[in-house]
């Protein structure tokens, strides 16, 4: 019975500081609605084939409908003259210009980030941005607006992996040496102390210099240098809430040490995590796009902001190389920013009055 | 409190050399036996692991590179077969030009600045400052580099910067007035990129500080008791606020190599930072351990003074 009550209650009364929270969030327009931009923008950017990329949506043909999106077709099957995978958009030119009834249906942005547009396009690569190409093509007649699209998914996506792991480390070392103290803590400190010493970005181009790094290794490798900063201010919480009477009042019924730390501490520790993870977020793409301006980051033809800065610095005459990536970049790095400081806002409302 | 960091020195090069000693190991043996053994004699083969010390299996190497870095022996550069201390040290001089300038003018700006949008706080310059911070924040200083270089180096639009180098070839020959001109050309955009990553958390961290310490009740004391506006600000509160910055004062020694590795590849300069980079592109790894010691020791050495630096200007913090 009591635990039933427990159960209904708990979730309760959580919900409402976190609604408090949420209310007051709501309020800081500026963090709010970057909030919503950039979670709109990265829901849709998993499904991005169908607003930006080279395969139709929908092709008629001879009253047949086809679904290239979805499925591989050859050119020949639409009755193409051309090698390999269908052209969809001089498809739909080629269907216009015999007006037979056959139709393709592009996405809005008909240009993919991996392919390439050389015998498309006149004049050598890199072309200035025009209407059809809105950022102009990069050095190997790539369109630069559909690598930032794709760009974005990555780079947000990567960041997030990074922080949420590094952050389950920095919490579970944190809370170990804040909940034991005593020598666990001294010795813990004294390791990440020296950990810490390690110029990270350093250290990742050596690895990276030497194995070809992939998605999954660069998260581990980030990761593994992620976590130092949050796992302090863990501690430094569990340090505070320890002392606190509900501590005191669980040692005192015979709570585990288990309990005590995810029960009742954890949950009362993880302000720290939520205001720093924006943060986090924003390091994190910064790290990722110095990695691959430095040609030490995601192997190639992965498409990524970093990777077309350093084209931008070799091409200096061609400008829209690096100053798209730079807009976007700064872009995405100002709203998670803005996002970041209304939570913080949120969740620690500090209000200084001058005194006078 | 110092001494508990002491024993982090040796120990901390030892996971590095760990780390590092496994890599260099198998790449670099990788690269002699299996790219190049079918055209080269075995004896030659050996003669040059033996030079490089690749002939000794990875501990004994390791006790070795330990055994003379005691003797401040770092060894010899592969790439330019001269003591590493002295490839390094060469480079020193143009880091520390770069790093000691940046670092002295984000102080010069950001404090007052920060000081600034305190005591304005909620005014139209407090505003208009706090958007110029969050543009900072959101841009790399490398990306600003380049972006900078684009703009002003003589690409498509203006050519009023060199595209980077710390002086121009003919730097010798010109006239003593050309010097001058000439560095300060070459300074100034490297300069604004340095400063500009931490310009945003600087500023910031001295208007809170400043913030909060506007509402303590000391400032209050001081009001009540009828001092100037000034007075209160300069004599009062802005000496309190200045401990969190003043702390952060001992890691300029570690500034000096640590932030500089991608703004000296962007604008080029012969610094520590492009020196290691090249050094892991070359693998050259005598270089590239050497810096990575001496970048920790000075990181170290660091913490070290901005601990000291925080229980000298704050009598309140001490050390057991």
């Amino acid at each position: 019975m009591a635990e039933e009550i427990e159960k209904t209650n708990k979730p309760e009364v959580s919900t409402s500081i976190f609604k408090k929270r949420w209310r007051k969030f709501k309020t800081l327009k500026r963090g709010y609605y970057s909030f919503i931009t950039i979670v709109v923008l990265y829901l849709l950017s998993f499904i991005l084939p169908l607003f930006v990329g080279r395969d139709a949506l929908i092709v008629n043909y001879n009253g047949n409908y086809h679904f290239p999106i979805f499925k591989y077709y050859s050119a020949e099957s639409f009755g193409q003259d051309l090698q390999g995978e269908a052209n969809y958009r001089m498809l739909k030119k080629q269907f216009k210009e015999e007006d037979k009834g056959n139709w393709v249906l592009m996405p809005l942005y008909p240009f993919g980030p991996n392919e390439n547009l050389l015998n498309e396009l006149e004049g050598n690569p890199p072309h200035p941005p025009s209407g059809e190409h809105w950022a102009g093509t990069d050095d190997r007649g790539r369109d630069v607006f559909a690598r930032l699209a794709y760009g974005f998914n990555i780079g947000l996506s990567f960041s997030i992996i990074v922080t949420f792991f590094a952050y389950f480390i920095g919490v579970s070392i944190g809370s170990t040496l804040g909940f034991f103290g005593g020598k666990v803590d001294f010795f813990g400190l004294r390791l990440i102390e020296i950990w810490s010493t390690l110029p990270f970005l350093y250290v990742i181009i050596i690895i990276s210099s030497i194995i070809q790094p992939n998605f999954i290794l660069l998260v581990f490798i980030l990761m593994l240098f992620g976590w130092i900063g949050i796992s302090y201010y863990i501690r430094g919480e569990f340090y505070r809430e320890k002392a606190r009477d509900y501590v005191s009042a669980g040692v005192s019924m015979g709570a585990k040490n288990r309990t005590l730390i995810f029960k009742h501490i954890l949950p009362n520790s993880l302000t720290p995590v939520i205001s720093y993870a924006p943060f986090a977020i924003v390091a994190n793409i910064f790290s990722l796009v110095s990695l691959d301006f430095l040609g030490f980051g995601l192997p190639p033809p992965t498409p990524s902001w970093g990777q077309l800065m350093q084209q931008g610095l070799s091409n200096i005459e061609n400008w829209w190389l690096i100053a798209t990536p730079l807009m976007a970049l700064f872009l995405t790095l100002l709203s998670i920013t803005f996002i970041g400081e209304a939570i913080r806002e949120a969740f620690d409302p500090k209000v200084y009055s001058r005194l006078r | 409190m110092i001494l508990q960091f002491v024993p982090g020195g040796p120990l901390e090069m030892e996971i590095m050399k760990i780390r590092m000693g496994g890599k260099s190991g198998s790449t670099e043996s990788g690269s002699t036996t299996g790219g190049t053994t079918q055209n080269i004699p075995q004896s030659a083969i050996d003669e040059l692991k033996k030079f490089y010390g690749f002939d000794k299996p990875l501990h004994e190497r390791y006790l070795i590179w330990i055994g003379n870095l005691l003797k401040f022996d770092l060894g010899r550069s592969y790439v330019y077969a001269e003591p590493v201390w002295d490839v390094i040290k060469s480079r020193f001089p143009v880091s520390i030009y770069f790093g000691l300038i940046g670092f002295l003018l984000t102080y010069l700006v950001c404090v007052p600045l920060g000081v600034y949008k305190a005591v304005k706080n909620g005014s139209a310059f407090d505003f208009l400052t706090s958007a110029l911070v969050f543009i900072g924040y959101s841009i790399p200083g490398f990306a600003f580099g380049a972006l900078m270089i684009v703009l002003f180096g003589g690409g498509s639009f203006w050519d009023v910067f060199p595209l980077g180098g710390f002086r121009s070839e003919d730097w010798e020959s010109l006239s003593a007035w050309g010097k001058v001109t000439d560095q300060v050309y070459h300074t100034i955009l490297p300069v604004a990129s340095y400063m500009i990553g931490s310009f945003a958390t600087l500023t910031i961290l001295t208007k809170n500080s400043v913030i909060e310490n506007l509402s303590q009740d000391y400032v209050r004391t001081a009001y009540s008791k009828g001092l100037s506006e000034k007075r209160v600000i300069f004599g009062h509160a802005l000496r309190n606020s200045l401990i969190p910055i003043a702390t952060g004062l001992g890691h300029a020694v570690s500034l000096v190599l640590a932030g500089s590795l991608l703004i000296e590849r962007v604008f080029n300069i012969n610094g520590i930072g492009l020196l290691g980079y090249e050094s892991i592109v070359q693998r050259d790894y005598p270089v590239t351990m050497g810096i990575l010691v001496i970048s920790s020791l000075l990181l170290l050495l660091g913490n070290i003074i901005s601990d000291m630096i925080y229980a000298f200007v704050d009598p309140r913090i001490r050390f057991k």
